[in-house]
């Protein structure tokens, strides 16, 4: 009896469990055809693929994902950029570029497709760092072709305009801009951002896939940057870029006369001042403060510094005085110096009126060494 | 090989503090242009005249000219009688008829020179390089001692300014700077004749400076 009724529960049991394993596989059997209706997958074979352009970035895919990086940038477009980017400095900072290449194949018939996009993900910084967008129609090389990426998938930016294009291949172009920005919102670190491009077939107003590409392989990263050049003034005389600038006095003498055309001279103790104006034009960007300080020295004074002597003024009519000689006492030029604020100073060359001996005459050469710092 | 990882990292943080340019940088608050400056310096002269401060005299002005003449004197309208006033000063003759009357004033000569290893023996000369036409009834004059300073009393105060060499006016020592007082004239003489020159006439005189 209790054999039997340990057959009977066995065979029960046995039935329960084949009952259940049916029920199992009918269940992955519903879960397999669900996946598979539900997946991502190409409409009607069409599909849309991003790839790197010849001279863009790399972007490497990972499934429908295209990951790549913009590298090292700075609002003042200095340095050389990363692989595939090409950096244009701006008055107001600097555009880091690339191109990409977007492909749309299975369309049928006369069918185009169109793209359009927006920052899914946005930079953590978004004063500091702007995503840009330029569509397949232009060349992409120029600043003017980019306009900001929208970061509104509602509203997003049109990237393959309508008409569209048949099964084709074309390049856009993707851009970072690095405004100048100082300040409170000024930033200096990694950051990183992600695009999502969705493409239509235009003919039937069905989607055809969606890609992203993901600025994050590695994080781009944002440098402070510091930048000082000299330049001509006008009715100056003329600053030439050699090591780092030139400027030519010419002939002088110490009765001032036949001053080159740029120089001004007035006469002072013990000789005359050939003076003249000249730009120095600060830039940095991504810094705390808002002002810089310039100072001067002569880093390399005249072999004969009893007969020539630079002078420094911020106004055509002085005060002139001398500019230090000591790289630890320099010459205060500015304690306000404002980023992109070309400023106009005056710098003057005392020649001594003196004779005997120690009189001079010929040629002789000095170096002035400006510096801009942020504090 | 842990050294040349050590200084294959060296190198790496090397590269990540780049410096650009020495008038460019990133990842840094300071950055330094150089300015080259170049003059070459040349020896410089300058002899400028200019109307006398003598005191107790009146005096011609000197007047900047159309470069050339770089200065003008007018001693106004002579007569060798001296009844004429003339714009400054006068000696009539002492015996008329006889003797010349002049025509003078006082005017400073400034000689700057700058750079000039040898100076010592630096003179200021003047010469008439253009004289009144023939018979030179109407002749320059100067102090006749050209390097006088002293204000004329008379007619022997003065001798004719050469005409065929310089006449010292400022001897060796010259000092650069350093304002001359000196005195020029014109002389009329009484000479008659259908030759003999009238109306406005003018002759040049020419200042050197030598520095040496």
């Amino acid at each position: 009896m209790t054999a039997n009724l340990t057959a009977m529960y066995r065979q029960k049991l046995g039935y329960f469990r084949e009952r259940a394993h049916t029920r199992s596989r009918f269940a992955l059997t519903i879960f397999f055809f669900l996946t598979i209706a539900l997946a991502p997958r190409p409409a009607n074979g069409q599909t849309f693929t991003l790839s790197s352009a010849p001279f863009g970035i790399v972007l490497t895919p990972a499934g429908t994902n295209y990951s790549g990086s913009f590298g090292t940038l700075n609002a003042l477009g200095i340095g050389t950029p990363a692989a595939g980017v090409t950096v244009i400095p701006l008055s107001n900072g600097a555009l880091y570029l690339t191109t990409y290449r977007l492909t749309v194949s299975g369309l049928v018939g006369s069918h185009t497709a169109g793209v359009t996009g927006y920052v899914s993900t946005n930079f953590s910084h978004p004063a500091a760092l702007v995503m840009e967008s330029c569509p397949s129609t232009s060349a992409c090389n120029t600043s003017g072709a980019f306009s900001t990426f929208s970061t509104n998938s509602a509203t997003p930016t049109t990237v393959i305009a309508p008409p569209g294009i048949p099964n084709f291949t074309v390049t856009a172009g993707l851009a970072i801009f690095v405004p100048d920005n100082n300040g409170a919102s000024a930033f200096a670190g990694t950051d990183s951002a992600q695009i999502t491009l969705n493409m239509t077939n235009l003919t039937n107003n069905k989607p055809i896939g969606t890609v992203t590409i993901s600025l994050n392989s590695p994080s781009e990263t944002l440098q402070t940057a510091v930048k000082l050049t000299l330049a001509t003034a006008p009715g100056g005389v003329t600053v030439t870029t050699a090591a780092d600038y030139s400027m030519s006095f010419g002939n002088v003498n110490g009765l001032g006369i036949g001053p080159l055309a740029g120089l001004t001279t007035s006469s002072v103790a013990g000789g005359i001042i050939y003076s003249t104006p000249y730009l120095l034009q600060p830039a940095f960007t991504d810094f705390s403060f808002t002002t810089a300080t310039l100072q001067v020295y002569a880093s390399s004074n005249f072999a004969h510094p009893t007969i020539l002597q630079m002078d420094d003024a911020a106004a055509s009519g002085g005060p002139y005085t001398a500019i230090s000689t000591s790289a630890g006492s320099p010459t205060q030029i500015t304690t306000s110096a404002a980023s992109r604020s070309p400023l106009t100073r005056y710098l003057g060359l005392l020649v001594s009126n003196i004779n005997g001996v120690s009189a001079f005459t010929g040629a002789d050469t000095a170096a002035l060494t400006f510096t801009l710092t942020v504090p | 090989m842990k050294k040349y990882f050590a200084l294959a990292m060296v190198g790496m943080l090397a590269l990540a503090t780049e410096t650009m340019a020495a008038t460019q940088a990133v990842n840094t608050a300071t950055v330094a242009a150089t300015l080259q400056i170049s003059a070459t310096v040349q020896k410089a002269v300058s002899l400028t005249l200019s109307t006398g401060t003598t005191g107790g005299i009146s005096h011609c002005a000197v007047n900047a000219g159309a470069g050339p003449p770089d200065y003008t004197m007018d001693f106004g309208t002579v007569d060798a009688l001296g009844i004429n006033a003339g714009n400054c000063n006068k000696f009539g003759p002492t015996v008329p008829g006889t003797d010349n009357a002049i025509y003078w004033s006082d005017y400073t000569v400034t000689p700057i020179f700058t750079s000039h290893t040898v100076f010592a023996g630096t003179t200021v000369s003047a010469q008439v390089t253009t004289d009144f036409a023939a018979p030179h009834n109407i002749f320059v004059v100067r102090s006749s001692t050209a390097t006088s300073s002293t204000t004329p009393v008379g007619l022997a105060s003065f001798a004719a300014l050469s005409t065929g060499s310089a006449d010292t006016i400022s001897a060796a020592g010259t000092t650069s700077g350093t304002a001359l007082t000196r005195f020029i004239g014109v002389a009329v003489t009484p000479a008659n004749g259908v030759t003999v020159l009238q109306g406005a006439q003018s002759a040049t005189v020419t200042f050197t400076l030598t520095v040496q």
